[in-house]
């Protein structure tokens, strides 16, 4: 499955596609507003041009046109300038010396007083603006003659304004787009700090780094935060309260267990009766016992402190030690300072406590505790393994499944044995661990080995 | 023997307490942890069983004080959690051994009597001192691999004397460690049973395995044998 977009990437693309957008948009009308104004500078040049020649000439009373002798301006005299001039009326025709090689198009006639401004139209080498006033001129006994002035003027220096113009403008708002995008990168990341924040004390807390998350969130995600701790505080305390209750409830149905037991012996019944009863009260408490203390074992955590080993190893061995004082058995230990179990404390001990007690009871002299860290790269959280050696009889090859099976006893001589083992299998699948049994290679004996990986 | 049983389920205390009585033990019972706590510190007691979950004062905090007083005597406690951590901690704060109920009283039984031979340095159940031997797990005795026929109460003497075997033990350590609280302890049954004892395990008065030390008690005088 493709994960979604993140947020960051959202907002960015969200923000740069407004940005386009209205960069794109500023800049057309802009570049409109530009050539509009630009063609209208165009067309009052003309205009003034055309006021000039027409200013300047004159009509003699035979009806012949006198241009000025200096043109308005030096453009008009300079062979293809860019800047034409041409006089059109009733059989009459002039062009100034720069349409020289030129086919401008002065070819109409407009009535007096009426202005024309047009473009770009195409002519042999480009195309041309074209200004034409119509003007009259009386000469005498009513007479008047009509002359039509144009001035025209090549488009490439309008082009050229308008180009200079738009690449300015690109340039300015590029640079525009440029900045605010980086100030939008920079904001993004500031404003998605707090989340960040937030994912990494949340990690921290999955750690158990932390107890809870802390108390310096933007407004906008402290009830958020609240909820979340008040979540942790509630699982936390939900175990603990199920754990107690639980323990209660096995307090309180194993004494009564104990007391049919004991009277079990003053009974004045036949052997048989007893021996069912007391099989019975037997099955009963080893039920009582392995469901407890499998409903006990929390099982997997995602907010669990973890857990030093050695400082609890060490509990159980002094302890051990002291129960199987009169074996006189030596227990090694070969623990990474690293190492931590992710989980309750209960859990931990419950599995080291059965591991190793099994292992002391079958031990002849020696028990090896080995702890390793396991953190292979790219692991969120480091997973554990465990291995618990002895160097008594072990266990053969095809006992061990009847072992592992849940509820069998692997020794129905020595007290509370299988259901210990059951409950460790019970806790290790919880965590999602894998329990084996092996031969020990280095004490020959049986080998636990419990194994959970580092998580991703 | 004397044992202290503290249990607040009536009848598996009084169930344990007649059967242990029948074992030859003296036993002192207690319902609750203040009232174990004073007899704890008052008697000489062997060996103390002690249920964790008791009212008044936890059993945890009863073995605390207990130790805290200096009394060294060994701890079994019972518990009904069979949690580890119940056990770890119950063992760190000075218990020796732990039973969970339900249990089978032999199992009790076995597990008190290791906890008095280790108390006394004795590491195998068998007691040895020369040619006297008493196998605590059997409860027999036999001088020179003939079986000597003891009542419970001289084997309790015996065994009392062997487990501190080389010590002096007075009069009064004897009575108490081996009679209940209510017993007449002016009696001069001790004697008799000591003057028995000497017969059953020395009839043509050669060992002489029990030493009188005048005004004092008495003292089990052949060496263990290691």
């Amino acid at each position: 499955m493709r994960r979604a977009l993140s947020l960051q990437s959202r907002l960015l693309w969200a923000a740069s596609l407004a940005l386009a957008a209205f960069l794109g948009v500023t800049g057309y009308a802009l570049e409109q507003a530009f050539t509009k104004s630009a063609l209208q500078a165009t067309r009052e040049r003309l205009r003034s041009h055309v006021l000039s020649y027409i200013a300047g000439s004159d009509m003699n009373v035979r009806g012949t046109l006198i241009l000025p002798e200096v043109p308005p301006d030096s453009e008009f005299e300079r062979p293809q300038s860019g800047l034409y001039a041409g006089v059109v009326g009733p059989d009459y025709e002039w062009r100034s010396t720069s349409t020289l090689g030129r086919q401008i198009p002065f070819d109409f006639q407009l009535e007096p007083g009426r202005t024309q401004f047009d473009g770009p139209i195409e002519t042999n080498i480009g195309g041309v603006y074209r200004y034409a006033q119509g003007v009259a001129w009386e000469i005498g006994n009513g007479k008047e003659v009509k002359m039509t002035f144009f001035i025209a003027q090549s488009e490439t220096v309008l082009k050229r304004q308008v180009n200079v113009f738009r690449r300015t403008l690109f340039f300015h708002l590029g640079s525009a787009a440029a900045v605010l995008l980086l100030v939008q990168v920079l904001m993004l990341r500031w404003s998605l700090r707090p989340l960040r924040q937030v994912a990494n004390d949340l990690g921290r807390v999955e750690r158990g780094e932390r107890d809870s998350l802390p108390d310096r969130y933007p407004r906008e995600l402290s009830p958020l935060t609240s909820s979340i701790n008040d979540v942790i505080a509630n699982e936390r305390e939900q175990r603990t309260r199920y754990r107690n209750t639980l323990g209660d409830l096995a307090h309180s149905l194993k004494t009564p267990l104990a007391v049919i037991r004991g009277q079990l012996d003053h009974v004045d019944a036949d052997a048989d009766t007893c021996k069912t009863i007391a099989e019975q009260v037997q099955r009963m408490d080893d039920l009582v016992a392995y469901q407890l203390a499998r409903a006990a074992a929390s099982g997997h955590a995602t907010f669990s402190a973890p857990i030093e080993i050695e400082k609890h190893a060490e509990a159980i061995v002094t302890g051990l030690e002291k129960v199987y004082a009169g074996r006189g058995i030596l227990c090694e230990f070969e623990i990474d300072p690293q190492a931590r179990f992710y989980g309750e404390t209960g859990d931990l001990l419950e599995l080291l406590g059965n591991l190793l007690e099994n292992a002391f009871k079958w031990a002849k002299g020696r028990v090896v505790l080995q702890v390793k860290r396991l953190n292979p790269v790219g692991t969120r959280r480091p997973g554990l393994d465990i291995c618990v050696d002895d160097d008594g009889p072990g266990i053969p090859d095809d006992q061990v499944e009847t072992l592992l099976k849940r509820g069998v006893r692997g020794d129905e001589r020595v007290q509370g044995h299988g259901i210990g083992l059951s409950i460790v299998q019970d806790i290790i699948k919880s965590y999602r661990g894998t329990l084996d049994v092996e031969r020990s290679p280095e004490l020959g004996g049986a080998r636990f080995h419990a194994r959970f990986e580092a998580t991703r | 023997m004397r044992i202290l049983l503290v249990e607040d389920e009536a009848p598996l205390r009084e169930t344990l307490a007649a059967r242990l009585k029948r074992e030859g033990y003296a036993v002192d019972t207690a319902c609750d942890g203040e009232e174990a706590m004073f007899l704890g510190k008052e008697v000489p007691f062997d060996v103390a069983i002690i249920d964790l979950g008791l009212p008044k004062m936890t059993g945890l905090e009863l073995i605390q004080k207990l130790r805290g007083l200096g009394q060294k005597y060994p701890i079994l406690i019972l518990t009904a959690r069979s949690s580890w951590q119940d056990k770890v901690e119950g063992l760190k704060t000075g218990a020796d051994d732990y039973l969970v109920k339900p249990f089978h009283v032999e199992e009790l039984l076995a597990r008190i009597n290791a906890l008095m031979r280790r108390a006394t340095g004795w590491s195998k159940p068998q007691l040895e001192c020369g040619p006297v031997v008493l196998d605590t797990t059997a409860q027999t005795v036999t001088v020179a691999g003939t079986g000597v026929e003891l009542t419970t109460y001289e084997y309790k003497v015996l065994e009392y004397l062997m487990l501190h075997a080389g010590e002096l033990v007075s009069k009064a350590d004897l009575t108490e460690h081996i009679y209940q609280q209510d017993f007449d302890r002016d009696s001069n049954v001790l004697e008799v049973f000591i003057g028995r004892l000497r017969r059953k395990l020395d009839p043509d008065n050669s060992l002489k395995p029990i030493e009188t030390v005048r005004g004092r008690g008495y003292r089990f005088a052949i060496p263990r044998t290691n």
